[in-house]
C-alpha cells in the first residue's frame, strides 16, 4: 500500500508537470513565466543536491529519502513534459 | 476503499494521457478539454494518494497489533513451556534421587523430635506440681504453718524476697485450688 500511494503522488507530479507545459503553450508570456519557474526550480535542485547533508538534518529527514526525493522530482518532470511535448 | 483508490488512480491515468493523445493542441476547445482534463487528473491523483497514505497507516497500525498479539502469545507458550518444564524436572529429581527424600524424611522426624521433648517437659512440670500440691497438703493436714510448709516445700524461708512472693502465690494458689 505505501508503494502504491507514493506511485500515485509520483503520477500526480507527472501530471502537474504537463500541466506546466499546457500553460506555457497557452502564451508566449506564460511560456516565459513557466521556464523561469523550471529554471528557478533546477536551480535549487542542485543546491539541495549540493547540500543535502545540512538540509537533511533541517528537515528532519535521512539523506536516502532527500536523495530519492530529489530524483523523483527530475524524474516526474522529465516524465510530464515529455508527454506533453510529444503528444 | 480499495476500491475508489482503483478507480481514482486510473482515472487519474486516463484523463492524463488520454486528451493529450487524442485531441489537437492547435484547436481552441481541444485545447480547453485538455486543460480542464489535466485538472481533473491531478485532483483524482492526489486524493488516491491521500487514500492510499491513509490505507497504509491502517496497515501498518494493523501490522504492529497483530505483531505485537504474536509476541504475547509466544511469551505466553514459552512460560507455560519452561513452568512445565520445571516441574517434569521437579518431579524426575525426585523419582530418581530417593537419597534426598530419605534425608528430608530424617529431617522431618529431627523436628518431631524437639517437639517431643518440649511435650515431655510440660509433662514433667505437670508433675512435680502435683507431687508439690500433694506434699503442700499433707503439712498441712499435720497442722504446720504457711511459712514451715513453704520452707519445706519450696526451700525459701520467710522474708520479703521475690522468691518467697511467688512461692507464697503459688501455695495461695494450691490451698485455694484444694478448697
Amino acid at each position: 500500500m505505501r508503494a502504491m500511494y507514493l506511485a500515485n503522488y509520483f503520477v500526480a507530479g507527472c501530471i502537474a508537470s504537463s500541466f506546466l507545459g499546457w500553460i506555457a503553450s497557452l502564451h508566449p508570456m506564460a511560456f516565459r513565466a513557466i521556464a523561469f519557474l523550471l529554471v528557478a526550480l533546477g536551480i535549487v535542485w542542485t543546491a539541495a543536491w549540493l547540500l543535502d547533508y545540512s538540509l537533511s538534518q533541517f528537515l528532519k529527514i535521512s539523506i536516502q529519502q532527500l536523495q530519492a526525493v530529489l530524483v523523483s522530482v527530475l524524474a516526474f518532470l522529465i516524465i510530464g513534459l515529455g508527454v506533453f511535448l510529444c503528444s | 476503499m480499495l476500491l475508489k483508490l482503483i478507480v481514482l488512480s486510473s482515472a487519474s491515468l486516463t484523463l492524463w494521457l488520454v486528451p493529450l493523445v487524442g485531441l489537437d493542441k492547435k484547436v481552441g476547445w481541444h485545447k480547453g478539454i485538455q486543460g480542464a482534463s489535466l485538472c481533473a487528473a491531478l485532483a483524482c491523483a492526489v486524493t488516491a494518494g491521500n487514500i492510499a497514505r491513509q490505507l497504509a497507516d491502517e496497515s501498518e497500525i494493523q501490522e504492529l497489533k497483530t505483531r505485537a498479539i504474536k509476541a504475547d502469545v509466544e511469551d505466553e507458550i514459552a512460560t507455560e513451556v519452561y513452568i512445565s518444564q520445571a516441574q517434569r524436572q521437579q518431579e524426575a529429581e525426585a523419582v530418581l534421587n530417593p537419597v534426598e527424600r530419605l534425608e528430608r524424611a530424617l529431617a522431618l522426624s529431627c523436628g518431631d523430635e524437639d517437639g517431643t521433648a518440649n511435650v515431655q517437659n510440660e509433662i514433667q512440670a505437670e508433675d512435680a506440681e502435683e507431687r508439690r500440691a500433694e506434699r503442700v497438703l499433707e503439712l498441712k493436714a499435720k497442722g504446720w504453718g504457711k511459712a514451715k510448709i513453704i520452707l519445706e516445700v519450696w526451700g525459701v524461708s520467710k522474708g520479703g524476697s521475690q522468691k518467697y512472693k511467688d512461692a507464697e502465690t503459688l501455695y495461695e494458689r494450691l490451698i485455694k485450688g484444694e478448697t
